[in-house]
């Protein structure tokens, strides 16, 4: 018996040593030789609310360098990483859940400021004469505080907001417009708002159908491409694909996609048009694109679980796998043809990609 | 709204994978009036009672409490924010908490909330570790947490002061009335406590934004004993919290949820020479309330109302021989901002055995058989054998088969719930040895639990998350606990400590379940002279996966908290006072029990203890 109390009393040491956690665990990060130029980048967005995002980087060789960001500045991104953008040797990151937009040097990561002002439920960002413009869907309960904010690009700061439609999304710049897409951010939306970006007023509405996801311009035409809504929503619509003049605005063509179908994402190159159903990537031409065809490749060879991002870039398709949202995601590239090229192991839940030329 | 809801509810929950005085003083003699003849039933498995000087000197709420005192593992969103427990290598909805006896998890979410618990409401906390379905029903896989208020007779009028006031403008304020004589017993117990919550996270220059709260409970049991023969009981409880949500970065978007939940049972006790039944009626509400932004009176809400209707007969067959029988009865109503209104009935036949065969060998049977037309019924058993090899020196041995549920936001959620969903089942069987000397007790368990068809949100190709019944899930594990005293001269020394070691692997993937850590390890050290106490409480939480391929660059890191704390007692005529001072994290140790979520550096608190 006094034995086992004199075990015991072995055990009250442990009671008193408190150095013996484990170190911080060091993300070792290796940068690539020289500068981030020539190489992609991948944006994963980590998980909601564990303001864990960070910056992947491909270097032209193949080598994929991860957290990035984190291994120039020694501080993270933040919570959700929605998009990145370019603007001279500045790239802006837009953390969605953060409320913040993060802006470095494109070619050396190294952090210049962050943007919070004015910023709430940021999603993507576009630039022209000198300023940048972010697509916010402001408070999730207000339906009708939805806006783009203006940044000037000289001292990053926001400028003034203009007030659009519900669940602004992708927007692009031509001609001085800006085309933006309403999603929909906490409902749905249907429609596309022409900004002037001289005069940074709402200049028209262009109705198109439920979702529109995916937006392109090509040979002064705009292609939208709406999911409609899926049957969960109790509300299911049709998918439809828009043809618009960017001279009048004016809808040119459309295609209807038969019922439950709900496609996604939209990218163009050399007049043929990508977009992703099911997993499945399809291509057609912007000449023609009212003829469905059959699926270009699908991504199941390769065991992708979710498409989470997509990209056509040079001679190469992208697609970012999200996996099951709670572990590593993966990169797989494939050529126009639909030939499987390569894969690369990134960070939680890739969705976008970025070339930095 | 309806696109992130499920989101966000799922990650404030940590589902989505993106999206005595004292234990270490002597344990009283604890009775448990109020499920006194069904606690026997779990005699072959491994009990750990806390009782008033536990629940006073840790924090007010559950997590506080049981996180330094027992091997469960807490995520926790931040100090005071949601808190899930995993038992055993469990999910947060395979621990079932029952007040009274009453299974108190969420309808919503299938599980409790461990700071929307305050400990100071109930005289006993009492956890048992393993199956235990055939008694305490749904969720009790990993274990349960029973927490109870005891009716006690010819004790005359008693009062309970105790304050508490530290860093963070943290109060805790909590007063305990009771009167008994031999007929009646009444308790009232009156808590409210809050805190500004605006740590700093050290080593950085944020502090905890817009992490501040409060809540109510309030406490009441009654008994009558009418005659020999015929005793009621009334019990109440009703908890009122508010928590803003702390941000996770500084610029996010404030929050915050409110939480209303109601508990009031009758309970009739009649006993006939070999006969006891027992029965209750309860009904149980539960109300949340989240706001995606505090500036904005919007919030999405869930509430839940059920009966409950519990018949127990005992029967005393012989001196050694008990048999059992029961029904029960539940019937759930509930609706939310994402759930059409749907009532639910669920009911279940329970027989039982308990048999002393000898002096030294004892063994319990039960067996369960639900009830219901809206999923798989499953049929539910257990059964021990206890062997008392010598008198300080004993085996147990258990096995069961249990089960957990589908919840309301698994079955009805709008659009996206799956009303084809099967119970989560598991088998399991566990031996514990028990080493117990006149100042020592020490037990040993090992334990096997294969759990099956998961109930999880998944997301399909396109990205929308739907509950399945999808992973299976092999646990197996050891536990240890340990208590022992020891007095040289005035010196009194008392110990208390528990170890987990624990393997959760998805059977399919090989990987470690995350925020599973493999190593857990908590020890109370008390010491006492005269009138002068002190007591150290550590706590060494292993490192965690917190991804499911569990990538070692999003690893949670171990930690160890410690807390220190005085007490000088003393009497005023025949009042006892206590005065206590604290430091918690005595180490200052930086530390989160989820990915970026810092908890609190060193503080302080004092506290004061009337009884009158």
């Amino acid at each position: 018996m006094k034995k086992l109390i004199n075990c015991l009393l072995l055990v009250f040491p442990v009671l008193l040593l408190h150095n013996c956690t484990s170190d911080d665990r060091e993300i070792i990060t290796e940068t690539p030789e020289g500068d981030y130029a020539n190489g992609m980048f991948v944006l994963n967005e980590g998980g909601f609310t564990n303001s864990n995002a960070s910056l992947s980087f491909v270097d032209p060789s193949g080598e994929v360098y991860n957290q990035v960001f984190f291994g120039v500045n020694g501080f993270g991104l933040g919570d959700v990483a929605q998009s990145m953008a370019f603007y001279d040797d500045t790239a802006f990151i837009i953390m969605n859940n953060s409320n913040t937009i993060e802006v470095v040097n494109r070619y050396t990561l190294e952090h210049i400021t962050t943007i919070s002002d004015q910023i709430l439920n940021p999603r993507y960002m576009v630039f022209y004469n000198g300023y940048g413009f972010v697509t916010n869907w402001g408070d999730p309960v207000n339906t009708t505080d939805d806006y783009v904010a203006v940044v000037n690009l000289q001292d990053f700061t926001v400028t003034q907001t203009i007030v659009v439609a519900e669940g602004p999304e992708r927007l692009l710049e031509a001609n001085g417009s800006l085309y933006v897409a309403h999603k929909g951010g906490w409902g749905y939306g249907n429609s596309v708002s022409v900004i002037n970006a001289n005069t940074f007023q709402l200049s028209t509405t262009i109705n198109v159908a439920d979702v529109p996801d995916g937006i392109v311009i090509s040979d002064n035409d705009l292609y939208v491409l709406c999911s409609g809504k899926a049957d969960w929503t109790g509300d299911e619509t049709l998918a439809e694909f828009f043809k618009i003049s960017l001279q009048n605005n004016e809808v040119i063509e459309s295609f209807q996609f038969t019922s439950g179908v709900h496609p996604s994402f939209l990218e163009v190159t050399n007049n043929e048009l990508f977009y992703v159903l099911s997993g499945d990537v399809f291509k057609v031409s912007t000449g023609n694109f009212i003829s469905p065809t059959g699926p270009l490749f699908s991504t199941q060879s390769q065991s992708v679980e979710v498409v989470y991002g997509f990209r056509v870039y040079n001679d190469n398709i992208y697609i970012a796998d999200a996996k099951d949202y709670a572990s590593n995601g993966e990169v797989f590239v494939y050529d126009l043809q639909g030939n499987f090229q390569t894969d690369y192991r990134v960070q939680l839940i890739p969705n976008s990609f970025y070339f930095n030329n | 709204m309806k696109k992130l809801t499920p989101i966000i509810l799922l990650a404030l929950y940590g589902v989505v994978p993106a999206q005595t005085r004292d234990s270490i003083q002597k344990l009283d003699e604890v009775i448990l009036y109020g499920d006194r003849f069904l606690k026997p039933l779990s005699k072959t498995q491994t009990k750990k009672v806390l009782t008033d000087s536990v629940i006073l000197r840790n924090a007010s709420s559950l997590t506080g409490l049981l996180n330094f005192n027992s091997t469960i593992v807490f995520r926790e969103n931040g100090l005071g924010m949601v808190s899930s427990p995993s038992f055993r290598g469990t999910t947060a909805q395979q621990t079932a908490v029952l007040w009274n006896g009453i299974n108190i998890n969420s309808q919503t979410t299938g599980q409790t909330d461990f700071n929307t618990i305050n400990a100071r409401g109930f005289d006993v906390v009492v956890l048992r570790a393993g199956g235990g379905g055939v008694v305490d029903g749904t969720n009790a896989i990993g274990g349960s947490i029973y927490l109870e208020n005891e009716l006690v007779y010819n004790l005359g009028f008693n009062n309970d002061l105790f304050v508490r006031y530290g860093s963070f403008n943290t109060y805790d304020v909590n007063y305990k009335a009771d009167y008994s004589n031999d007929k009646q017993s009444f308790s009232l117990i009156v808590s409210r406590n809050g805190s500004d919550n605006d740590y700093p996270y050290i080593n950085t220059d944020r502090n905890n934004l817009n992490g501040q709260f409060n809540n109510t409970n309030i406490s009441f049991s009654g008994g009558i004993r009418i005659n020999s023969k015929n005793e009621l009981n009334l019990y109440a409880n009703v908890y009122d919290g508010k928590r803003n949500f702390s941000l996770p970065t500084p610029n996010a978007l404030r929050t915050k949820y409110y939480d209303f939940n109601t508990r009031s049972m009758l309970e009739w006790k009649y006993n006939s020479n070999k006969f006891k039944h027992l029965t209750k009626f309860a009904v149980l509400t539960e109300n949340y309330r989240f706001y995606p932004n505090i500036q904005n009176d919007f919030y999405t809400e869930g509430y839940v109302e059920s009966l409950v209707v519990k018949y127990d007969i005992n029967y005393q067959f012989n001196k050694d021989m008990l048999l059992t029988s029961g029904f029960n009865y539940l019937r759930n109503d509930g609706k939310g901002t994402d759930i059409e209104e749907e009532v639910r009935h669920l009911s279940s036949l329970v027989l039982g055995m308990r048999h002393q065969v000898s002096e030294k060998v004892f063994y319990e049977i039960g067996l369960r058989q639900e009830l219901n037309k809206d999923y798989e019924s499953p049929f539910l058993y257990s059964a021990g054998v206890k062997l008392a090899l010598s008198d300080f020196y004993s085996i147990k041995i258990n096995t069961s088969k249990n089960f957990r549920i589908p919840t309301y936001n698994d079955l009805y959620w709008q659009g996206l719930g799956n009303r084809d969903l099967k119970p989560e089942i598991s088998y399991q069987g566990e031996l514990t040895q028990v080493l117990k000397l006149k100042r020592m007790s020490l037990s040993v368990t090992g334990y096997y639990n294969s759990v099956e068809d998961l109930l999880m949100w998944v997301p399909d190709a396109a990205g929308v998350w739907r509950p399945e019944n999808t992973d299976n899930v092999e646990i197996y594990g050891a536990e240890a606990l340990l208590s022992a005293e020891k007095e040289i001269g005035d010196h009194q020394f008392n110990l208390s400590a528990t170890y987990a070691y624990t393997v959760s692997k998805n059977r399919d993937t090989g990987k470690q379940l995350i925020y599973v850590p493999y190593h857990k390890f908590t020890a109370s050290l008390g010491y006492s002279f005269k009138k002068l106490s002190a007591y150290y409480q550590y706590l060494n939480n292993g490192e965690a996966f917190t991804t499911s391929d569990n990538a070692p660059e999003q690893i949670l890191n171990n930690f160890m908290v410690a807390n220190l704390g005085l007490e000088y007692n003393f009497r005023i005529h025949k009042n006892k006072l206590t005065l206590g001072i604290q430091a918690l994290n005595l180490w200052d140790e930086e530390y989160e029990s989820v990915l970026n979520r810092p908890m609190p550096g060193r503080n302080y608190n004092a506290y004061m203890n009337f009884n009158f």
